[in-house]
């Protein structure tokens, strides 16, 4: 197919379906059609071949401010290129299409933004999309675009692949150059592709690897292919559940899910962490320290224009103890040595990647293991112990896990050593050729008149 | 601790003016790492345990290109 009727497809539907998800705060029309020209011209034999794909709003595409989902930052300067990684994938052929609505500043995991409205769920538009990545999830699950990108600092790439049902990888911490994408907290950010299929997932991903010197955290490796691998399967991998804290932070569907899988691999073998708990605290002071220090300058001086759902946080944030925060870093690294010693019996892991399936937007509260817990971060929970050590992670999403909700998907992490994403993509492969994960688009209806209006703008072209 | 004094006298320190309408939810934000912040801090560790933040030294050849925008167009 051409790259020009791709791209006119994922226009249409996402003018068709985005009144009703709000996926997008760009759509990049007259740029994306005059790149899929110039590619049906002049770019046969790339590996993308035309793939329209989109990205959350803190990456740099040239001609726009990167507004990271705020209402500050349109005030931005407009970036002067596209993000490095937008740009890998344009030469291997892709084409951007526009940019993804996400929690503001990236502080959240539920995309409840009230500057650009909620990002809903396509497989029900009532529910949270999860964030900080909603609209990269969302925009895959609508089948609005085939492969996004997102970022993942304390799950903000697992939780929304978890409740849209779409496959997700966070890489391991260092493997993707960050130069060109608004931070959120330099310890622990990510970037990560989210697709409807793991054979996309991992193309992009291997497209997009590769050193770049002047980036800060880019672990400068060699491209370390995963594709030639992904149909190896399980055979040979000593796969393990985690415990503890991984099962007692959940909900029922979450571990039916977890089981499911672990059927599916024939391992019923339990491995157990240390401290998970006291890791989940570790990267939520860092998190709170390093990210309310970043917006200190605004917070100081405009506070009043942050989100109302994360300004609070930012501020007390900026107020933490240099000590919480220095021995939260320390116990990191304690933590990563635990771990890492694990993984001498084990190559992959699971666990659930949310608690339960996605809740009502507007939730406040949950009740996990006998505690009334704030919704909003409780899904992070089990998360945030795995990207405070920088462990690569894919999502597979399961359905029909919740009885109460069996139209809805629930994630699984497939976790393994730094380094390793192969195995965490040959897992994931080997669970979607055996039909026990998938990532259906959603059924969506056109638009009414009075939604299709409410598209976002149409910029022109960069 | 005293949470909300220790806010007012680190938003003070920080030149950070607290505004009445954000201070509670400030306050109650403190409070809850307050009470998550001993996990972390009564955890023992040697001091041969280092840092998860690792620094990599900087030469002139892991600099941006002159020419550009420095590494972040965003929010530069």
């Amino acid at each position: 197919m051409s790259a020009v009727v791709q791209v006119r497809d994922s226009l249409a539907r996402i003018a068709a379906t985005d009144g009703q998800v709000n996926a997008f705060t760009a759509v990049l029309a007259e740029r994306a059609l005059a790149r899929a020209e110039q590619l049906d011209r002049e770019g046969r034999g790339l590996p993308l071949a035309g793939l329209p794909f989109a990205v959350k709003n803190l990456f740099d595409v040239q001609g726009l401010p990167t507004v990271a989902g705020s209402k500050i930052e349109r005030d931005a300067a407009p970036a002067l290129r596209d993000a490095p990684l937008v740009q890998r994938l344009e030469a291997a052929g892709g084409v951007l299409v526009g940019a993804l609505n996400m929690d503001e500043y990236a502080y959240g995991f539920t995309t409840e933004n009230t500057h650009y409205g909620p990002t809903r769920n396509p497989h029900d538009l009532s529910r949270l999309s999860g964030g900080s990545s909603g609209g990269s999830a969302a925009a895959v699950a609508a089948g609005q675009v085939p492969l996004t990108l997102g970022s993942d600092t304390n799950g903000s790439i697992r939780v929304p692949s978890s409740l849209c049902g779409v496959f997700g990888l966070k890489p391991t911490f260092g493997r993707l150059p960050r130069t060109g994408t608004y931070p959120f907290v330099a310890s622990l950010d990510h970037l990560g592709p989210f697709a409807r299929n793991v054979k996309d997932l991992a193309q992009a991903y291997d497209l997009m690897q590769g050193p770049l010197a002047e980036d800060a955290a880019c672990a400068q490796r060699p491209v370390e292919a995963t594709v030639p691998v992904l149909e190896r399967g399980p055979d040979g991998l000593r796969i393990g559940v985690l415990g503890g804290w991984f099962q007692s932070q959940t909900l029922p569907p979450a571990l039916t899910a977890v089981n499911r899988v672990a059927q599916a691999l024939g391992t019923s073998r339990l491995v157990n962490w240390p401290e998970v708990d006291r890791a989940r605290t570790a990267a939520f002071i860092i998190t709170s320290a390093e990210g309310g220090a970043l917006h200190l300058p605004d917070l100081r001086t405009r506070a009043q224009e942050f989100e109302p759902l994360s300004r609070d946080r930012f501020i007390a944030g900026a107020l933490l103890p240099a000590a919480w925060v220095v021995q939260a870093q320390r116990l990191r690294r304690w933590f990563a040595e635990q771990v890492a010693a694990s993984f001498r019996g084990v190559d992959v892991l699971l666990a659930p990647a949310t608690p339960c399936t996605a809740l009502p937007i507007g939730t406040e509260w949950l009740e996990i293991d006998g505690q009334r817990l704030n919704a909003r971060a409780s899904m992070g929970l089990l998360t945030q112990p795995i990207s405070c050590i920088g462990l690569p992670v894919a999502v597979a999403p399961v359905w029909g896990c919740d009885p109460a909700a069996p139209h809805l998907p629930l994630g699984v992490q497939i976790i393994a050593a730094p380094w390793r994403e192969d195995l965490c993509l040959r897992v994931a492969r080997h669970l979607e050729a055996q039909g026990v994960a998938s990532a259906p688009v959603a059924i969506l209806h056109a638009a009414h008149p009075h939604q299709a209006t409410q598209v976002p703008q149409v910029l022109p072209s960069a | 601790m005293d949470v909300e004094r220790y806010a007012d006298a680190a938003a003070q320190a920080l030149g950070l003016p607290l505004a009445p309408e954000h201070r509670p939810g400030v306050v109650r934000y403190l409070q809850m790492v307050a009470q998550m912040a001993p996990r972390v801090m009564d955890f023992s560790l040697s001091p041969a345990v280092e840092s998860g933040n690792a620094f990599r030294p900087l030469g002139p050849e892991d600099l941006s290109s002159p020419d550009g925008d420095g590494t972040q167009g965003a929010g530069s």
